[in-house]
């Protein structure tokens, strides 16, 4: 009998805890407090794309700390905590745990890498934590659902525009792909696929290499072998060079041509004469191009970075930073992770002060910008050689 | 196709020139001390670095430079060998291996401190543009590096062959106690073999930085020279030569005959083939257990 009593009072006092946790007021969210907010990033420092990790924390940084200085968005200072996840999707699952559960980040900003990303895909949807404007423009980030936004034009809207470029106005037929063979290199090869398909065309050789691959001879034979006039390069910077390399040392000179991740000044730094004349897809302005914006950021990367070149790759950073400082301006005071995703989407024909706007694009199309344009590699320098287009197609279909 | 070929193996010759000069370190120091050291890869990398800065940021001409990280690696075998390996000489194979492997991931972090982690091009005198040979294209770059590493193994065979320091290291790789009878100074003997060893890392970096580009990472090269020596005979000088060159050929072919993904672990397919007809390698001998 003691004991029954004994287990109607612990239940008691049981329900009674639940009735009082479920009438506490909704405590705050993670990371926000009224001086602070606090937000993660996985960034690859030490690894094969490190030129771009170490970049893209530098120029978000370059935003927040002029922020910061100024007082803050609302009262609250931005801070940023990174890891380093070496381009390894299990090192990103660990920063990622890290970062949510210890660091109780209010968001995910700027995490570097498609299969990095894509690691920690579920996991942050099941803890509910947005992942806001990721360093890799992989489409699967613009139709996720709500916990993802991507910020600019998608590897498969640049390569729709690559192949368009190739087959329209060069009357290329003879196209190869050769791509990194993750989720990275597979969302522009297969979205070239589709599109040529759309022309009665395939790729005349599909060429695959794994991240942090450092020899591509044996995707040169290939490649020559196919006769292809122009190869596709979905890869970083480190790939297409050496490609250009072993393919000119076997007598064979097509055109190449990539998404924006080839797009940085480490490809011609490392490829030299190899790769004049490399084309690229550019999806925001070059640093070196006139505006307020830009000279903002060029006065905001040499007051706080100024051992850093200025380069695509920390204005990538840059301009993601300045979009995140605007939509915490938005979403004021009431700061939750409802409310950033809700001001997010409000965003509609914002132009930081460089000609280009960024729009919300929907919820089928999660992602603030769609333009792009060519470049090519002239004289040593990336130079623009069409005007901005809205990629209005692409995706995989 | 034939042409084709006959590049794909000119090339993976090249690379596998790298691995025999790498898989030579560890089995030199191995065959003299017993221990197998795993920063062989990072004397690659560190040696990298070191002709980078001497040609980029000082501006000294390429053969100085040469010379100069020769001699440089060679003082950091030494180094590593005093520092960590010597002192625990005596503690279990294990331990020592374990110190070795934790100088070169100190040695990893290190460069990446004081260079960073970005990946740079080290120049070479080499070209790298197309030379045709008869009906094979081949590059200035892969003959220069083919050419160079043949040199430094004829050079090795001859020093270990006529020279007195050289029999002497051959007598202590038999019997310590036998060469120190005939008053050979082992610890003597012990620094040269890293210093010999750390100089040949240091040639294979100045060799493949330029073809694989330079980054702290780059000692990653070690593991599939390890899996070269291993191939060969682990102990036998030729083994590490001849399995070093197969790797490289290897991989080339079977990148173009496959996929980037069975490229990636041909090497260790090969390896294992080979390992499960022939226990001890291609070159190495039955296991003798030393007493």
């Amino acid at each position: 009998m003691r004991r029954v009593l004994g287990s109607i009072g612990a239940l008691s006092a049981l329900v009674a805890l639940a009735v009082v946790i479920g009438a506490a007021p909704v405590r705050a969210e993670d990371g926000v407090t009224d001086k602070e907010v606090v937000i993660g990033a996985g960034l690859d420092l030490t690894g094969a794309v490190a030129n771009w990790g170490v970049n893209i924390k530098s120029g978000m940084e370059a935003v927040f700390n002029r922020v910061n200085e100024a007082g803050g968005v609302h009262g609250r200072k931005i801070k940023l905590i990174s890891y380093d996840h070496v381009y390894q999707p299990p090192k990103a699952v660990i920063n990622a745990k890290r970062l949510v559960e210890r660091d109780r980040v209010f968001v995910m900003m700027g995490h570097l890498g498609t299969p990095t990303t894509k690691a920690i895909k579920d996991y942050l949807e099941e803890k509910k934590v947005p992942d806001i404007f990721p360093a890799t423009a992989a489409s699967i980030w613009t139709t996720s659902g709500k916990w993802h936004v991507g910020d600019l034009a998608t590897y498969a809207d640049q390569t729709w525009m690559i192949v368009d470029h190739l087959v329209k106005e060069r009357k290329i037929r003879k196209i190869a792909s050769f791509y990194q063979d993750d989720e990275y290199g597979l969302d522009g090869h297969l979205a070239g696929k589709a599109r040529l398909k759309q022309y009665d065309l395939t790729y005349v050789a599909e060429v695959d290499y794994k991240r942090a691959d450092i020899d591509f001879s044996s995707q040169a034979a290939k490649l020559k072998e196919s006769g292809a006039e122009a190869v596709i390069l979905q890869a970083v910077y480190r790939e297409p060079p050496r490609l250009a390399e072993q393919c000119h040392a076997i007598g064979y000179y097509p055109l190449f041509i990539g998404p924006s991740p080839i797009v940085v000044d480490k490809t011609i730094e490392l490829g030299g004469k190899h790769v004049d004349g490399m084309m690229g897809v550019e999806v925001y302005p070059l640093p070196t191009e006139p505006g307020p914006f830009l000279d903002q950021y060029r006065a905001d990367m040499k007051k706080y970075f100024p051992n850093l070149a200025l380069d695509t790759t920390n204005l990538y950073g840059y301009q993601k930073a300045a979009l995140f400082v605007e939509a915490l301006q938005r979403a004021g005071r009431d700061l939750t992770r409802e409310s950033l995703l809700k001001s997010i989407e409000s965003i509609k024909d914002w132009d930081p002060g460089w000609g280009l706007k960024y729009s919300y694009g929907g919820d089928n199309r999660r992602v603030m910008s769609r333009v792009g344009r060519l470049v090519v590699v002239k004289d040593g320098k990336w130079t623009k050689v069409s005007e901005w287009i809205e990629l209005a197609e692409g995706g995989r279909k | 196709m034939v042409e084709i070929l006959t590049s794909q193996v000119v090339s993976g010759l090249a690379t596998g020139c790298v691995y025999a000069l790498i898989a030579l370190g560890f089995v030199l120091i191995f065959k003299a001390t017993d221990v197998v050291n795993f920063a062989q890869g990072e004397f690659v990398m560190v040696s990298g670095f070191i002709s980078y800065t001497l040609l980029i940021r000082v501006g000294l001409p390429y053969w100085v430079v040469l010379l100069l990280t020769i001699a440089v690696s060679g003082v950091m075998g030494v180094a590593l060998e005093r520092i960590v390996v010597r002192p625990i000489m005596d503690a279990p194979i294990f331990s020592i291996v374990i110190a070795t492997i934790g100088a070169s991931t100190v040695m990893r972090a290190l460069a990446g401190i004081v260079f960073g982690y970005d990946v740079l091009p080290l120049p070479t005198i080499f070209s790298k543009d197309p030379v045709r040979l008869g009906v094979v294209t081949v590059t200035a770059m892969d003959l220069g590096v083919i050419g160079f590493s043949l040199v430094i193994m004829l050079a090795l065979y001859l020093f270990f062959k006529l020279t007195k320091t050289g029999t002497a290291m051959r007598a202590t790789a038999q019997s310590q106690t036998a060469a120190r009878l005939m008053g050979v100074s082992v610890g003597r003997i012990f620094s040269l073999t890293w210093a010999i060893s750390a100089a040949i890392g240091g040639v294979a970096g100045v060799l493949i930085a330029p073809i694989i580009y330079l980054d702290p990472n780059l000692g990653l090269i070690g593991v599939k020279a390890f899996a070269g020596a291993i191939l060969g005979g682990f102990g036998s000088i030729p083994g590490a030569i001849v399995g070093g060159m197969l790797l490289g050929i290897l991989e080339n072919l079977s990148g173009y005959f496959f996929n980037a993904g069975i490229k990636q672990v041909s090497t260790y397919i090969l390896l294992i083939a080979v390992l499960v007809v022939r226990p001890s390698g291609l070159f190495g001998a039955a296991p003798v257990r030393r007493v």
